[in-house]
């Protein structure tokens, strides 16, 4: 690797896109020339000005709003085995349909126990619904001195409240909401772009295992007599790490 | 509810900032950024059978495409920004050791920067800095090699730099004696 390909492929670099190999090389050329450093320092700062200054337009509430009306219902009967509902069960392609749908739900739950697929869909369904609510925290506070109180209030139990912002997942606040039919806390984190949402109830569930939902991933966690469930659109090694940081820290 | 429009609901709906964010910094006006996206989210419905993999470039995807023909239609002279011989013809001589400018930037400053830069390097550096996708997706979404990708970036960048170091030359009391370029 010469110096002008070093140069071309500097931005790669510091985005973290260039393969290992590549990378090793241009490290070695970066040791000994400073006008590459320097170069590779500007464009650290250019990213970092953008993510830290350039406005993230959110969609307005109205727009999901209009959405939901404008998005149409399909035309009766147009597809058979996509959009079951429940009156035309008895229709003979829809019931076979259904069949194959039990058998593949069957399937799929004899690998996990049924209570916790359900209890994972739950939870990504009120992470969903309060995202598209715009509510995600009720009481919006970085301090879980604040937050804890509040929960406590409103909950028959006190769950553990931490803030990790160190470690890059900063508390938001926190929202009480409903899961398997019981109220939950729900305690909010923000890592990046990426809301997580933890659910925290008492049990002693397994410490760990993932879920897959929607696009969405579902994390375990517990400690000292209570249960985590994390969700979030985040990638599952970011969410894991959150999830032994929730088992590390014993309830304050 | 129908079963397909929940899952969509479900699937989709939760990156709709996402969409508007881009949608937004392409279209640059907030009402046209609502019509693109809602005529992008009614496409996604339509093609949703079809989605493998991660709903948020898949979804930005057609957003992007609605934007291009939005385009097409509201801003022609930008869209030719997209032809790659003038995007090669800007001049990419930068350089200067003193970058202080991108250290002490004011918001408005940057945000009029961005919004300024040629279309194909402000949405190369939308969905790189503020979406944090990786350049496959980058790739995918913008219908362009990971290569073009990287030059985007990589001048986007470096103009976006130069643009707001010189507003800052130009109106900074201590600015610098060589001021404009």
């Amino acid at each position: 690797m010469n110096r002008d390909e070093a140069a071309r492929l500097l931005d790669a670099y510091a985005d973290g896109e260039l393969d290992p190999a590549a990378s090793l090389e241009l490290e070695a050329l970066l040791a000994r020339d400073a006008g590459l450093r320097a170069a590779c320092e500007r464009i650290r700062a250019a990213s970092a000005a953008i993510r830290a200054q350039a406005d993230y337009h959110r969609a307005p509430a109205e727009l999901a709003a209009r959405l939901r009306v404008s998005i149409p219902a399909p035309p009766e009967g147009a597809r058979a085995a996509g959009g079951l509902r429940r009156r035309r069960w008895l229709a003979p392609a829809a019931a076979f349909a259904a069949a194959a749908a039990l058998t593949w739900t069957l399937a799929w739950t004899t690998l996990r126990p049924a209570a916790e697929e359900r209890l994972a869909g739950d939870a990504v369904a009120s992470h969903v619904r309060a995202t598209l609510a715009g509510r995600l925290v009720d009481v919006e506070s970085s301090d879980q001195h604040n937050v804890k109180p509040w929960l406590s209030a409103r909950l028959p139990y006190s769950p553990p409240v931490s803030d990790f912002a160190a470690e890059g997942f900063a508390l938001r606040g926190a929202r009480v909401d409903v899961l398997d039919g019981h109220p939950v806390a729900v305690l909010g984190y923000q890592r990046r772009r990426h809301t997580i949402d933890v659910f925290v109830r008492p049990g002693a569930g397994r410490r760990s295992g993932g879920y897959e939902r929607d696009g969405f991933n579902v994390e375990r966690a517990a400690a000292d007599g209570m249960e985590f469930w994390i969700v979030s659109d985040l990638n599952r090694e970011e969410l894991a790490q959150l999830a032994r940081l929730l088992s590390a820290r014993s309830p304050g | 509810m129908d079963e397909r429009k929940q899952r969509f609901e479900r699937t989709v709906l939760p990156h709709l900032d996402a969409a508007y964010n881009l949608a937004r910094w392409l279209t640059r006006n907030d009402h046209d950024a609502q019509d693109v996206v809602q005529e992008a989210a009614l496409r996604a419905f339509r093609f949703f059978d079809g989605l493998r993999g991660e709903p948020r470039p898949w979804l930005l995807a057609i957003v992007r495409n609605s934007c291009m023909s939005w385009m097409q239609i509201n801003r022609p002279a930008e869209l030719a920004a997209f032809d790659d011989g003038a995007v090669e013809r800007i001049a990419d001589d930068a350089g200067t050791p003193e970058d202080l400018a991108l250290r002490a930037v004011d918001r408005r400053r940057l945000n009029e920067a961005l919004a300024a830069l040629p279309a194909p390097f402000r949405e190369a550096i939308v969905l790189r800095e503020l979406e944090d996708l990786a350049y496959k997706d980058i790739a995918r979404i913008a219908e362009i090699p990971i290569g073009t990708v990287m030059s985007r970036l990589a001048r986007g960048r470096r103009l976006l730099a130069d643009s707001l170091r010189a507003i800052e030359n130009a109106a900074g009391p201590n600015a610098a004696p060589k001021a404009a370029r």
